[in-house]
């Protein structure tokens, strides 16, 4: 599953980032950071064609020994990143999309949040809770409290 | 590629010997320059060694028959490479000096043979080939000719010495020396390439013999060999499937400790022939595939424990070496993408660099002897690449020698430790992946790598350049808001800081710190905080966390000399920085004039969590020329200490400059002193703008509303306009428009001030467009006509005006501008002047049109000769103004004259017209001349002026009236008749016919009757009249029909033989004109008649 999720504004600053693992949370802010060049890069390719444009999942962006990184962006410019684990090679490309469906889904509800300033830090438990059902996390605590 | 020998990194060429040339012979080193100086771009890849006829040829080794009990010791043999590509010859030159006519033929062809002879005897066991140039200089002879002597000589040579006559080539020593040498140089390759196959077949024969069991290191060697013979050869192709085949067979060997350095050297080798290759045959996605598989595969096999940085060694080198041969492929135009180029191999490189210091600091920090005797002695002579020198050749199988194996890789690990030096090697790579992420548009990957470096610099402790890398990073993290990369870049730098001892740059790092945008912790903050006092109050800072025992002692000590140097500083930092205060400034109006008191709101925003004093604000304000620093005004209470996250605003006043040449001044910057005043002090000098805001600004400018509090809705407002003191001269101009065309019209100016001012000068110009210039004319008394007036004042006291009246005259009708002008001097004798434009219309006071009617009243468009009619001129107002007409006169043409020449007033004189009233006046005129053209009737004079206005002057106005047809008029036809009749009273009617001609008309008059009238008279009569005569003709009519009666028509015709004295339809126009139709006849009284 994903190790990692994040939300990054049009201004390329992070907006919401969640990791698995809080200890290496840098080393994946770290990776995201450097992701952007490559979201940016597509983007400025897609822009060429109307087609593209209605395309909002650019695929994945690079690839580590340990890692593989996919992104996302919205008409708006906000970007979704996810990082895979790279062992975990059964997961698919449609799959992935749909992570990612799902995770535009949640911040369109949480941006929709009346009091929510744009450009802010989404500060959303149940965006939150949206997160962490992509990654898996929260399966866990429902099987923990039944 | 250092790790890599040069034999292999070699670029494989034939080799050649040239032998036989003597280097101090001046033809012979000429030719030995062409073939090896003058290479030409597309030369064939060979290499040409000279030969000399001392040189001793490697040895060749008994051949092998079998291969049955023949164990390998090793994979690649050590001189193998080298040898084929410096000392084995594919083929060899003799070259000679002999001419097909030389006298001593037979004893040179002996010489040469004997020299063959001897050669092919050194060469015993070589396949390499031999060949004959003779160099001669006697000239060719020419081509189609068959010199017979030479063909025999020829055949004869070869067979001396025993080569067939393809190998037999002769180079005359003339002008085109470089084209016969660059073709000889075609000719050998071809031979060479002949000995490489040779070869290739004679290795390829041993397979059959070898057996999997024992021989699969020469599996390897042979694949290995093929594929170089192949590339000496000049066939990538070939080369390439061999190689692979070296590969895939060396992957087979079981792979244990012992042989695992060996066998990872050698896959190294091949792989990186591969890739070369790969590149090189245009196959990019295939050396990269083969280069991951390749580093996939020796990940895991990471050979014995106690060596592990021999491991990381190997796999950084295969990523620097790939890195490097992709470079180079790109170099030779291979395009590369963004997300595939050879800084990631770079970056993987250093990451294994990374990795093999870690294992280093692991496996050798406590390696501190080398041992003896050396076990490491004789690496240099190992005969079989990637051995131990302490176990050369040894098989799998044997056990291995527990106290030297160990002896030796203490060996290892002391000269690991001792003589590597891991950060620059991680360095040296970091930069080259930083140029290469820079070239693919990585720019946040590029900041990655340069932490890194930075990271890498603060373990040699090199801390200068640590702080130069980081410092720039951080204004490209601050610029994008990543709190957490930027924390983290900020813990490292201000590490650096501390134990370098950099007071500015600490300073700089911890005010950030202390910032919004970081994520350190508040103790963490607060100690910061505790740090930066320390300093201002020239004391050491507490040590940054996480740093080891010998490092702070050291850092101490360099504080402790840097604070006790007593010397005060005092530090600028500018906005490049972030910090923990925030700043904007607004003007409070954006015009001032000058002199007046200009007022800078300063907001102030301490983000930090708890209360911090500034010493000083005070604001710098530019302009061109004017620069001043102005501090805030004092009050008691607004003191400077600020509590956390508090908001203070504070005021700046001063003067409004008077400016050189610009209009506007702006807040340059803000700044806030920190710490004491007069020692230690850092001066944070800040746009007044604002950054942080000013980012999310440009981003969401309407959201930012949204945020409310006192110091983000602050819009900051950092240049004013500073304008000269607003004048209070104003000009009034009165007038009635619009002008009358011809009129003086009078325009009065009222100038007025509310200040004492004094030599006024007034100009009034007219601005000039599409010629109207000449056409109006200006002036102060209606007597002088300027083009532009000036009127001077005095003085103009407060709140008085001065009145002036300037007179205009305009020719023709349309818009005027003029310009009015006053300069004048003010109480400080300032030159001062306003202007205004001010613009009136012109129009036409009346139109005059001119009526023609004959004496009966009627219409008329002809006036003939003697015939008298009225002329009218007819005068519709068109100004807006009332006009009173003072008289009219009219001035007739040459060729007529008034009827009457009275000197009577005009019937007009004294009548007002108000607009689009009419007069009419009325002339009775008699044309005496007739002509073609329509004659002209006069000018019509009218003295007029504005009947609303007592002051002005009467205007003359001419206009000339309508010119009129005039004809001859052979006849005159008169009628008398009383003005009425009665009924059934006679009344007399007598025509008067004249003749104008100078012939004598007869005409026939017919009066025909109607039922109104009886008539007494000649009902029909012919009449003659002599020329200029008249004659009357005289009826009684008696009528019988009251009321507006048509009279009996009178008729005049010519007869037919005169018609040329009198055109009939003239004289239809004549009785048309002269006769009247009708009479009132009234009706009889009843009275009377009873």
């Amino acid at each position: 599953m994903a190790v990692c999720i994040a939300v990054i504004g049009k201004d390329n600053s992070p907006k919401y980032i969640k990791c698995t693992d809080e200890a290496n949370a840098l080393q994946f802010h770290y990776k995201i950071h450097t992701s952007i060049d490559i979201v940016e890069e597509k983007l400025n390719i897609g822009n060429k064609t109307a087609a593209d444009v209605r395309e909002l999942f650019l695929g994945m962006l690079y690839s580590t020994e340990e890692y593989k990184i996919f992104g996302y962006a919205t008409n708006t410019k906000i970007k979704f990143i996810i990082v895979l684990q790279s062992s975990n090679a059964t997961l698919r490309d449609n799959e992935v999309r749909m992570m990612f469906r799902k995770l535009h889904i949640a911040y369109a509800n949480a941006v929709s949040d009346p009091f929510y300033i744009p450009g802010d830090q989404i500060q959303s438990k149940i965006f939150n809770s949206a997160v962490m059902d992509i990654m898996g996390l929260l399966v866990d605590e429902k099987k923990i409290l039944k | 590629m250092s790790d890599l020998p040069a034999e292999l990194t070699a670029r494989p060429l034939a080799l050649i010997g040239l032998f036989g040339l003597d280097i101090y012979n001046s033809v012979h080193h000429s030719i030995w320059d062409a073939f090896v100086n003058n290479r030409r771009p597309d030369g064939a890849a060979v290499q040409f060694k000279l030969i000399s006829s001392t040189h001793e040829f490697p040895t060749v080794k008994p051949k092998r028959n079998s291969y049955e009990w023949y164990i390998p010791k090793g994979i690649l043999k050590r001189n193998w490479m080298n040898k084929y590509l410096n000392e084995v010859l594919a083929v060899i030159v003799v070259f000679y000096d002999l001419d097909w006519h030389d006298p001593q033929w037979n004893e040179k062809k002996m010489e040469c043979a004997s020299r063959v002879q001897s050669l092919r005897a050194a060469l015993e066991g070589r396949n390499t080939k031999i060949a004959i140039v003779l160099i001669q200089n006697e000239l060719l002879s020419p081509p189609g000719t068959e010199d017979l002597v030479a063909t025999e000589r020829a055949t004869a040579l070869c067979a001396a010495c025993e080569l067939t006559s393809k190998t037999l080539y002769f180079l005359p020593y003339a002008d085109h020396l470089l084209g016969y040498t660059f073709r000889l140089e075609h000719v050998l390759y071809d031979l060479a390439q002949s000995f490489y196959h040779q070869e290739y077949r004679i290795v390829k024969s041993h397979r059959e013999q070898l057996n999997k069991t024992a021989h699969q290191y020469l599996f390897v060697r042979h694949q290995f060999k093929m594929a170089f013979l192949n590339e000496l050869k000049q066939d990538q192709n070939t080369a390439h499937k061999h190689y692979q085949q070296a590969y895939n067979n060396l992957l087979d060997i079981r792979m244990v400790d012992t042989n695992s350095l060996e066998i990872k050297t050698v896959a190294s080798f091949i792989n990186y022939k591969l890739s070369r290759l790969m590149f090189s045959l245009k196959l990019p996605k295939e050396a990269i595939a083969q280069f991951r598989s390749h580093v996939d595969r020796f990940m895991t096999r990471t050979g014995p424990k106690e060596l592990m940085f021999e491991h990381h060694t190997w796999i950084c080198t295969q990523y620097s070496i790939f890195a490097e041969l992709f470079n180079e492929a790109i170099r030779q135009g291979l395009p590369a993408v963004q997300t595939q180029h050879p800084g990631y191999y770079f970056q993987m490189a250093a990451n294994h660099a990374l990795q093999r210091h870690n294992a280093c600091k692991e496996l050798c920090n406590n390696v501190d002897v080398y041992p003896d005797p050396d076990p490491l002695a004789g690496e240099e002579k190992l005969e079989f690449y990637g051995q131990r020198p302490w176990r050369p050749g040894k098989l799998n199988a044997e056990p291995a020698d527990l106290t030297r194996e160990a002896a030796a890789i203490q060996a290892l690990q002391y000269k690991e430790k001792t003589t590597v030096n891991h950060s620059m090697i991680r360095i040296g790579l970091l930069g080259s992946a930083i140029s290469q992420f820079k070239i693919y548009r990585c720019p946040r990957k590029r900041r990655l790598l340069v932490v890194e470096m930075a990271e890498e610099y603060f373990g040699c402790k090199d801390y200068g350049k640590v702080l130069t890398l980081l410092m720039h990073m951080l204004w490209e993290y601050r610029s994008e808001r990543w709190p957490v990369l930027l924390t983290d870049v900020l813990k490292s730098a201000l590490k650096a800081a501390y134990l370098s001892a950099s007071i500015k740059d600490y300073l700089i790092l911890a005010l950030e710190a202390l910032g919004p945008s970081t994520m350190f912790s508040i103790e963490r903050k607060t100690n910061i905080f505790e740090n930066i006092i320390n300093i201002l109050q020239n004391k050491p800072p507490n040590s940054e966390p996480n740093l080891s025992e010998d490092l702070k002692d050291c850092a101490v000590d360099k504080w402790l000399a840097q604070v006790n140097q007593n010397e005060s500083f005092i530090f600028k930092i500018d906005d490049n920085m972030a910090s923990f205060i925030d700043v904007k400034a607004c003007f409070t109006q954006p015009k001032y004039t000058v002199n007046s008191t200009v007022t800078i709101e300063v907001f102030v925003r301490n983000l930090y969590h708890a209360e911090v004093e500034l010493s000083k604000i005070s604001v710098t304000v530019t302009g061109s020329g004017y620069k001043s620093e102005i501090p805030i005004i004092d009050s008691h209470d607004r003191n400077l200490i600020f509590s956390a996250k508090e908001v203070k605003k504070y005021l700046c006043q001063f003067e409004a400059p008077q400016l050189d040449d610009s209009l506007e001044i702006q807040i340059n910057k803000v700044n806030l002193n920190l710490g004491n005043d007069k020692r230690c002090s850092v001066i944070l000098q800040f746009s007044a703008s604002g950054r942080e805001t000013n980012l999310l600004d440009r981003m969401y400018p309407e959201i930012q509303q949204l945020r409310g509090g006192l110091f983000d809705s602050v819009r900051p407002l950092i240049t004013a306009k500073i304008e000269q003191e607003e004048s209070n001269v104003t000009i009034i101009t009165e007038c009635k428009q619009p002008a009358l065309l011809g009129e003086w019209f009078s325009v009065k100016i009222l100038v007025s001030s509310s200040d004492k001012i004094s030599n006024v000068n007034i100009f009034v110009n007219l601005i000039q467009d599409n010629n109207s210039e000449q056409l109006t004319e200006l002036s102060l008394n209606m007597k002088e006509k300027q083009s532009s007036v000036i009127f001077e004042i005095d003085t103009i006291e407060p709140t008085s005006s001065v009145e002036q009246v300037v007179f205009v005259r305009a020719h023709n009708v349309g818009d005027r501008n003029f310009l009015i002008k006053a300069e004048y001097s003010r109480c400080r004798k300032k030159k001062d002047s306003k202007e205004i434009t001010y613009s009136f219309s012109v129009v036409k006071p009346f139109e005059v049109s001119t009526q023609f009617y004959t004496i009966l009243y009627e219409p008329l468009t002809k006036g003939f000769i003697d015939e008298p009619l009225f002329i009218m001129p007819h005068i519709v107002s068109t100004s807006p103004w009332p006009i009173k007409i003072e008289d009219t006169s009219i001035e007739l043409g040459n060729s007529l004259i008034e009827e009457r020449s009275l000197s009577q007033e005009s019937i007009l004189k004294n009548i007002v017209l108000e607009e689009s009233e009419a007069g009419t006046d009325v002339y009775c005129i008699v044309p005496k001349i007739g002509s073609e053209q329509p004659t002209s009737t006069g000018v019509y004079t009218i003295k007029w002026r504005r009947a609303n206005d007592e002051n002005t002057i009467v205007t003359s106005s001419s206009v000339t009236l309508t010119p009129l047809w005039v004809e001859d008029a052979v006849i005159g036809l008169e009628t008398r008749l009383p003005p009425h009749g009665w009924v059934r009273t006679p009344l007399c009617v007598s025509y008067f016919i004249k003749n104008h001609s100078d012939y004598l008309i007869t005409l026939r008059l017919t009066m025909e009757a109607n039922e109104a009238f009886m008539f007494a008279g000649h009902k029909q009569i012919d009449i003659c009249i002599l020329p200029e005569s008249e004659k009357k003709v005289e009826w009684i009519l008696l009528p019988l029909i009251a009321g507006f009666v048509a009279l009996p028509s009178l008729s005049l015709t010519v007869p037919t033989d005169e018609e040329y004295k009198l055109n009939k339809t003239r004289l239809a126009e004549v009785i048309e004109r002269s006769i009247p139709r009708h009479v009132y006849i009234m009706p009889k009284s009843q009275t009377i008649e009873e």
